[in-house]
């Protein structure tokens, strides 16, 4: 053995001999300085444009804290969390905001799951095809909202129309006007609007799977279903679930389609948590509207803990 | 070593930067040369609105050398979150557009300049109107010069109204849920009035509330009566809801249970309600539909109540300056361009807002056309009284959001007008009582 070699175990591993743990500290030091001094615009960019706020919203939470009149912001306490929680329309917020991620989370993965098996496959004019299949997660989802607005409305509206045409309805559904109806309507708009995610997310992950899988799998006389679940999704299963989780959160935090649609009515029928803090900024009251933010994000981070556990489990068993 | 100074030298400028960029730190906004610019932003953003604007812009830097106006125009949507966060920081506006609800928290915020002391030498006073000069002047403190007024119309078609075999248009609320329940012929896709069922639909259950307590109705706050109780507290509301609520069963589409301005405006224009009440405004988009011709619709006033009379709750906005502004001088000198007589009929025509300046109702414009039923109600003030609401109040949205949520309920069925009434009048009582 060289002399070079019998060094480089020793500065290379921590519990080395007494010359490598000499020399450690002061690579680290100096090291880590300049990684610091690296980092460092990005940790100031964060902290002053994300940390910084959320700390001043989390303050405002527990201030009475209006826009309209800032002569006086004194600290309440738990205040008010306590008005949010005693007020009737809490409950009804809850339960909307569950049905609308359920409602249009599911449709969206399973309708972007087929199309993203349908464009994986080669054929012509597929990048035009793709290309239109992606192009509504490109558009603003406000802009969304005041369309299906639009289509939806009762009287002027596409989807009336059509449904009179080929004799299915014989009067104008009131689809904004009726509780029930209004929230089917937004739903409808989001899946429209949140497949193209999920296919574009699948369609990447499909690549991963190896073809001559697939290939040996069909030899074997495996039919397409058995492929789909005993291969395909197998292999993409984790990235699966990290996009059931982005888009859980996402859908949860998307008010732009309902308020551009229902402004959260008829009646607080289409009210979603996101949307009832709009209505509370909008009043200019930021201490409901900061309070309702942290139980959001309280509630996200415990539901984000357990799924990931809950997956990581499923991994390991 | 050689390395690590210079990221660090670099990361240090770096983060001056952005800490300079962050302190949005607006003081020097005049140039060496000696040119002052001035930040302006408007609130009520539209592009053929935002072209004019730039344009009497253009008008004042040619009068004003050496002052140039930089205008921010933020998406409606955005733009009063947007001008509240820029008021906030103290920085970066130095004229902005200032509404009736919102010169009430902003004033009390200290955010906007009082330009009482500019506007005693202002050679353009004179040429307002009593309602502008009044505005103007609010109480004491001058925070605002306004451009124009909305005020309430009812626009109808002429066609349908001789079809149902009337005279003339509706002059009171009665007559107009007569005629609208004639007119209504769901099959044929036509309805009697354009109910405004969702956002903002308390403004017309509120103007028809106040046409039945017209008689004891304090003008200064048109919430409240003489005697100091809320109008929702006096025995005609309930009557005025009887009427206001039928229109809605008799004489609207269903679907009108969530129906806002956009709505209520394209079934107008196209020529599937025969009613609607509105602000002025509506009238250039009426002129350009494409679906009626100018002989088939026209407005009127403003319904009257059972004693024959109406509150008309003028509407109103402007432009004014900061606090913070730092060139203060040639900010108000800004905004008295604006409002003074040539660009102020010019902004209130294009914009069809009821005009703050006397000699614009001498103008053609003004006189003819679906304008005359504004002239009828400023040629009688005894029938068509201009009230204030107390729209400066720092509950105001509050109010807003609550009243229109309890609106559709009662569309709904799932309130009595008496619980309404009761629920308005215990949410004011108790908000002037906190005060």
């Amino acid at each position: 053995m060289t002399a070079a070699s019998t060094e480089r175990p020793a500065a290379a591993t921590a519990g080395g001999g007494a010359p490598g743990s000499r020399r450690r500290p002061a690579f680290r030091a100096r090291h880590g300085l300049t990684i610091l001094a690296f980092l460092a615009p990005a940790i100031v960019f964060v902290g002053w444009f994300t940390y910084y706020p959320m700390l001043r919203g989390a303050n405002m939470a527990f201030r009475d804290w209006n826009l309209w009149d800032l002569t006086s912001t004194p600290f309440i306490g738990f205040d008010n969390f306590a008005t949010i929680l005693s007020d009737p329309v809490f409950p009804t917020v809850v339960r909307n905001s569950v049905l609308w991620v359920v409602g249009s989370l599911v449709p969206q993965l399973l309708i972007g799951f087929a199309l993203a098996l349908a464009l994986r496959k080669r054929f012509r004019f597929r990048g035009v095809y793709q290309a239109l299949v992606f192009f509504p997660w490109a558009v603003s989802g406000f802009l969304i909202g005041m369309l299906f607005r639009w289509m939806f409305n009762a009287e002027f509206g596409v989807v009336n129309d059509l449904l009179g045409k080929v004799g299915l309805i014989d009067a104008p559904i009131p689809w904004l006007a009726d509780p029930t109806l209004a929230m089917v309507a937004v739903i409808v708009a989001n899946i429209w609007y949140g497949v193209t995610f999920f296919a574009i997310m699948i369609l990447a992950a499909l690549q991963s799977v190896p073809e001559e899988m697939i290939e040996a799998a069909s030899l074997d006389g495996a039919g397409k279903v058995r492929m789909l679940f005993s291969i395909i999704i197998p292999t993409i299963s984790m990235t699966l679930l990290l996009t059931v989780l982005l888009r859980i959160i996402w859908i949860f935090n998307f008010p732009d389609i309902i308020y551009a649609m229902t402004g959260g009515g008829p009646a607080n029928r289409t009210h979603i948590v996101t949307t009832w803090m709009i209505n509370f900024t909008q009043q200019g009251n930021y201490g409901l509207a900061s309070a309702l933010g942290l139980c959001v994000v309280g509630f996200l981070l415990v539901f984000c803990a357990f799924y990931l556990m809950a997956i990581r489990k499923a991994d390991q068993s | 070593m050689r390395h690590l100074r210079s990221a660090v030298a670099a990361t240090a400028g770096l983060s001056m930067i952005a800490l300079a960029a962050c302190s949005g730190d607006s003081g020097d906004t005049g140039d060496s040369d000696g040119t002052v610019t001035l930040q302006m932003v408007e609130s009520l953003t539209n592009p053929d609105r935002t072209t004019l604007i730039r344009g009497l812009l253009d008008d004042f830097e040619a009068e004003n050398p050496g002052v140039e106006v930089e205008l921010v125009s933020p998406p409606t949507e955005q733009a009063d979150q947007t001008i509240q966060q820029m008021l906030q920081s103290g920085s970066g506006v130095d004229v902005l557009e200032v509404r009736d609800i919102t010169v009430g928290p902003f004033a009390n915020n200290g955010w906007l300049y009082d330009m009482s002391g500019d506007l005693e030498s202002w050679d353009g006073w004179d040429a307002l109107t009593d309602n502008a000069r009044a505005v103007a002047e609010g109480d004491g403190e001058s925070y605002f010069l306004p451009y124009g007024f909305y005020g309430l119309s009812l626009f109808y078609r002429t066609d349908l109204v001789d079809e149902a075999g009337f005279d003339g248009p509706p002059s009171s609320w009665e007559d107009l849920l007569e005629q609208a329940s004639a007119i209504q012929d769901p099959s044929s896709n036509t309805y009697g009035y354009a109910f405004r069922g969702g956002q903002n639909a308390n403004s017309n259950v509120v103007a028809a509330i106040e046409a039945y307590v017209i008689d004891g109705l304090d003008t200064e706050n048109a919430f409240l009566m003489e005697d100091g109780s809320t109008i929702f507290a006096a025995p005609e509301a309930q009557d005025a809801l009887e009427t206001y609520f039928a229109l809605f069963e008799e004489a609207s589409p269903p679907s009108a249970v969530s129906w806002g301005y956009p709505e209520m405006v394209e079934g107008f224009n196209n020529g599937s309600t025969a009613f609607l009440l509105q602000d002025p405004e509506v009238i250039a988009t009426i002129q350009g539909s494409d679906t009626l011709s100018e002989d088939q619709w026209g407005t009127a006033p403003l319904l009257v109540g059972p004693t024959g009379r109406a509150a008309q709750p003028l509407a109103v906005a402007g432009w004014g300056v900061t606090e913070f502004s730092e060139h203060q001088e040639e900010a108000v000198a800004l905004v008295q361009f604006l409002a003074s007589e040539g660009p102020g009929t010019e902004f209130a025509q294009a914009n069809s807002l009821v005009p703050p300046i006397a000699s614009a109702s001498d103008d053609p414009f003004y006189s003819e056309g679906p304008w005359t039923s504004y002239v009828t109600m400023t040629e009688n003030p005894d029938t068509y009284v201009n009230v204030t609401q107390p729209r400066d109040v720092s509950w105001w949205t509050e109010w807003i959001q609550k009243s229109d949520q309890e609106i559709q309920s009662v569309l709904l069925g799932e309130m009595t007008h008496e619980e309404l009434l009761t629920s308005w009048d215990e949410f004011w009582t108790e908000k002037y009582a906190a005060e």
